[in-house]
């Protein structure tokens, strides 16, 4: 079994200036995002619209995969269906190999972070270029996402610029922003010139057009399916949608709720390859059938990712996103995955607050689900921090009034004769605060000395 | 109306004058108002963490104590402990009874916003206070409207209260964000959930109000914990003291 979460976060909250620093760059979105939520008078029907639709896609898949599958082979694409990771990998590799190719440039897709794709690639030979930056800062620093839409929001400029100096030849000591971009904007172009391949990931999947939307920011994705004469998207089955208003609809609200923009910088439709290429789409499984037949699990495949959940959690804003063992941090990743026994602590990562729940845009039930595997695990006595040992016993005490009466007492007269340097010393609760000063006598007591029972 | 108090195991024992605060509240504004004895606690430790088995009897225990006195409603200073009251004896209890008693529990704010509203005349209070909205209350009881939603009208249920105390400011913390207490979570995670608490009373003091003011007594005791600690020169309250103090 992993590290608890607590133990995990340690090193990142004992520097509380990060901390606040982190916290305040997430907040920033968060307050962007709200601005333009509230810009749209409308934005509470559209979320409901957006639940209900996506809810409908989640019980029509056999169809509306079929109908996607066939009308984009009617439009010249070519379609796979992939049962898990592994066969996702070599099917993949295998297109790439049987082409001959050797180096493959590719936009941001959280799916290839949970096949792990691109290991796999490198062993067969084929090298992986990402090319959305914080994606390509990461590749450089070898180190994971610690956001699903701000990969790389953990570091400083001031580290991005040591590290463009050591990896891509930047001033040292050059930290500034614009001047960074630019040179990797440079460096990136080579890949891009010299790759004979691209990979995209996608954001909405259009049934009935047998088409498919990426959106991003940088215009990487469209830089690097417009080059080579081989695109590769990659899809969890979930993304589908019916129709192009319902993807309009997702895009009227993915940039809004993830980074406060209008709508992102580039959004484009892919419907066909281009004359002369081939365009494939690999659409994963990968355990998504197995979860979605449990009705408590099954809407976090609505999400759209667009990472407003993570950026409005105070958990995961004073914690990082490496504080996580799933590749996906804070509610979204915890209500995926927050079942996992091995990362037992990290469905408790979590104070119930709801607000992910309410800034998600199609009404994911972030805090239900956390709720629901706390549950699971408590009946497969998988609870972290002593509470498998604690708990059954509070049941006992809270289950009797005298129990509980006489156990709040002797914790009450305790605290009573304790010094409070003692207190202090406790751990846990009293690391930053004070145990309250406890009073005489219960409320009970008094009510049935002064006006009976 | 007539009341019976639930008064949760926390407030029992370390908190009495917030029970005794709205129990002579309640009897100026003209209710009749019983408390019966055996109450244990609405099971929220046990069922935040996973735990509804463990939690049965305690809600069981609580839900017999309720129902020895007949009532049009029952009323508790503490939200989070009303979320939970309500949900448990709905889901861990088959018994009817417990079933309807679940639908006349009510959060202090709620009972004297919504079911009887407070029309009694207040007498002045001179002080600023700074609104402690906590999130169950927030989110779940719809005490207010939080933040990250799109309404024309947001409501705030424990302003449109207290701002019928003449003299007395009313001001808010900048975002209405967890304070992290999250029961058992302020132990696991002590690290997150200290932090979260004092990033919380730095925003209540940077108002400039002399005192936090709240409904969720647990949340109050975390914030109380970190005021106390750093000797930070404000009061933290149950609003039940305020409102009983110009009754
Ligand atoms: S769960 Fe909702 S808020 Fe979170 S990433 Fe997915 S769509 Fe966005």
């Amino acid at each position: 079994m992993s590290q608890t979460h607590a133990r995990k976060v340690e090193t990142f909250a004992a520097d509380e200036a990060r901390v606040d620093w982190h916290s305040a760059a997430l907040l920033a979105l968060r307050d962007k995002r709200d601005l333009q939520a509230k810009s749209l008078p409308q934005w509470e029907q559209m979320r409901e619209s957006a639940s209900r639709m996506k809810l409908y896609v989640l019980s029509h898949l056999p169809e509306l995969l079929e109908q996607f599958t066939s009308n984009c082979e009617a439009n010249g694409m070519e379609v796979h269906w992939a049962r898990d990771a592994k066969e996702h990998n070599e099917i993949v590799a295998s297109i790439l190999k049987e082409r001959g190719k050797k180096k493959l440039v590719k936009s941001k897709s959280m799916l290839t972070e949970e096949v792990h794709l691109v290991p796999h690639l490198e062993k067969h030979g084929i090298e992986c270029i990402e090319t959305d930056l914080g994606e390509r800062i990461l590749q450089l620093r070898e180190e994971p996402p610690s956001h699903i839409v701000v990969p790389a929001i953990h570091l400083k400029k001031e580290e991005i610029g040591e590290l463009f100096h050591e990896k891509i030849g930047t001033q040292a000591g050059a930290s500034d922003p614009t001047y960074l971009t630019h040179a990797a904007r440079e460096s990136m172009r080579q890949e891009f010139l010299s790759a004979d391949a691209a990979m995209t990931g996608v954001n909405m999947a259009i049934a009935d057009e047998g088409a498919f939307v990426v959106c991003t920011n940088e215009g990487n994705a469209d830089m690097g399916a417009h080059l080579p004469d081989l695109h590769i998207a990659v899809m969890g089955m979930e993304k589908l949608v019916p129709d192009a208003d319902s993807a309009a609809l997702l895009m009227r609200m993915l940039a809004r709720n993830a980074t406060g923009q209008p709508s992102t910088s580039y959004n484009s439709i892919f419907g066909a390859p281009r004359p002369g290429c081939e365009l494939h789409i690999v659409i994963v499984d990968n355990g998504r059938s197995l979860r979605m037949a449990d009705r408590r699990h099954a809407e976090i495949y609505k999400c759209i990712r667009c990472g407003a959940c993570i950026n409005t959690c105070p958990v995961y804003r004073r914690g990082g996103g490496h504080s996580y063992d799933y590749f996906i941090p804070g509610p979204i990743g915890l209500a995926i995955a927050g079942d996992n026994p091995e990362a037992n602590s990290e469905a408790w990562a979590c104070t119930l607050n709801g607000s992910c729940n309410n800034v998600c845009p199609v009404k994911v039930p972030l805090r239900e689900t956390i709720a629901y595997h706390r549950e699971q695990l408590a009946q497969q006595k998988q609870l972290p921090y002593h509470k498998n040992a604690y708990m059954p016993l509070a049941g006992k005490i809270f289950g009797s009034p005298r129990g509980l009466s006489m156990a709040m007492t002797a914790v009450r007269v305790g605290l009573r004769i304790m010094p409070q340097i003692l207190q202090r010393r406790i751990g846990g609760w009293s690391k930053s605060r004070d145990f309250p000063k406890p009073p005489a006598e219960s409320f009970a007591h008094w009510y049935r000395k002064n006006r009976g029972e | 109306m007539k009341i019976a108090l639930f008064i949760p195991c926390l407030v029992n024992h370390f908190y009495p004058e917030i029970a005794r605060d709205t129990l002579e509240l309640l009897e100026k504004l003209g209710h009749g108002v019983s408390y019966t004895q055996g109450q244990t606690c609405c099971g929220q430790l046990m069922t935040n963490s996973g735990c509804l088995d463990q939690a049965r009897a305690s809600v069981e225990a609580l839900g017999k104590a309720l129902l020895k006195e007949p009532c049009d409603a029952v009323v508790a200073p503490a939200a989070s402990c009303v979320v939970a009251a309500r949900e448990n004896l709905e889901r861990l209890t088959s018994f009817e009874d417990f079933h309807s008693l679940a639908g006349k529990i009510f959060e202090l704010t709620e009972f004297l916003h919504d079911i009887a509203p407070l029309d009694h005349p207040l007498k002045p209070l001179r002080k600023t206070v700074s609104l402690q909205m906590s999130c169950h209350g927030l989110r779940q009881l719809g005490l207010g409207t939080a933040s990250e939603l799109v309404v024309a009208r947001p409501v705030n249920k424990l302003q449109a209260l207290l701002s019928r105390i003449p003299e007395l400011t009313i001001t808010q913390p900048s975002r209405d964000e967890c304070c992290g207490f999250g029961g058992t979570f302020s132990v696991d995670e002590r690290d997150i959930s200290g932090k979260m608490a004092n990033d919380k009373v730095a925003d209540h003091l940077a108002t400039g109000a002399e005192a936090i003011v709240g409904y969720d007594p647990s949340c109050l005791m975390s914030l109380g914990g970190v005021v106390s600690r750093k000797g930070i020169p404000l009061e933290v309250m149950h609003f039940s003291a305020l409102l009983n103090q110009v009754t």
